[in-house]
């Protein structure tokens, strides 16, 4: 039965013996439960891919909330924070089956900021708008170039390419977190140095309103 | 805000799918350029990590299925959630398991 309280599952699955394997039998279906809210739309739910991955999964997450059960502080429902973790866990593989083929992308951007940017649709656009859209294209690559390290240049491009964090991170040698913080510093970098310039992002954006009319 | 329209006008009107990690490696250079500009526009001093996210996601989603404003008790963890994809799918999932399976 799954109708335990928070202290009841701490209790049960502190216990030991066939009190924790109890506990841990009924967790064990709750997260299964679960589960194909994670897989849906990732993989076929009924391929037998699917179901080892759940197996998989659930393996880890029972591990894992044994492993932290100290942790939980009863801020929600157990299950919920069980189910947290299974959901982390779901993706985690679920992404690194997707992206583990794809190379992280290669700066596109030379030294000149003449850069991939440059082809954009432009239909509308008059040759002096073409002209300031071009520059300002160069002006924010110069600013990428300047500004960040080359570690935080491969992560934006990887991100931009729609690469998950944590897959960039992993190639990358670093955890998820650490990226996310490290993406954040690049992020305030860029922003503070077009405020130098006297720019802000929406500036920059409305070059290229102003050039499509 | 108005970058929907900016990015219409800019972009073309005939494409204004969302950029979504289904794009992956096809993502094209102007999407890229448009996603930075927004990323950097929504750019705070201060922002949670994914850890610290992770550690408050249980009680976020439960309050927003209780239909508390989450905007408003927890600003933080939702910013972080609209500018990483990666917190943001989780919470997604999660926030479908507590609605139908809980
Ligand atoms: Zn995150």
């Amino acid at each position: 039965m799954d109708k335990r309280t928070n202290e009841e599952w701490i209790a049960d699955l502190r216990a030991g013996g066939e009190q924790q394997a109890k506990a841990l039998e009924d967790l064990r279906a709750i997260i299964l439960r679960g589960l194909p809210y994670a897989i849906a739309g990732r993989l076929d739910p009924n391929s037998p891919e699917s179901e080892a991955l759940a197996e998989e999964v659930v393996q880890e997450t029972l591990m894992r909330v044994l492993e932290y059960l100290d942790t939980f502080e009863g801020r929600s429902q157990f299950t919920t924070w069980a189910h947290k973790i299974a959901v982390r866990a779901a993706l985690t593989e679920l992404r690194r089956r997707r992206w583990r083929e794809v190379p992280l992308p290669e700066m596109e951007m030379n030294e000149d900021g003449d850069s991939s940017y440059r082809e954009l649709p432009d239909d509308q656009a008059s040759p002096e708008d073409q002209v300031d859209r071009k520059d300002m294209l160069k002006r924010v690559n110069r600013i990428i170039m300047e500004e960040l390290t080359d570690k935080q240049r491969k992560a934006l491009m990887a991100t931009m390419e729609g690469f998950p964090l944590e897959e960039a991170a992993q190639r990358l040698g670093m955890n998820r977190n650490a990226l996310y913080k490290l993406m954040h510093d690049a992020r305030l970098r860029l922003k503070k140095r077009l405020e130098k310039e006297g720019l802000t992002p929406q500036e920059v954006l409305s070059v290229f309103e102003q050039a499509g009319k | 805000m108005k970058f929907k329209q900016i990015f219409q006008r800019l972009f073309g009107s005939n494409k204004q799918k969302p950029v979504s990690p289904q794009n992956g490696t096809q993502a094209d250079k102007s999407e890229k350029m448009q996603k930075m500009l927004m990323m950097l526009s929504n750019t705070k001093d201060v922002e949670l990590t994914c850890d610290e996210v992770f550690a408050l996601l249980d009680q976020f989603v439960e309050l927003a299925a209780q239909g508390e404003d989450v905007a408003q008790l927890m600003p933080l963890v939702k910013h972080h959630l609209d500018m990483c994809e990666d917190c943001r799918d989780e919470y997604k999932v999660l926030e479908s398991i507590v609605q139908n399976v809980a």
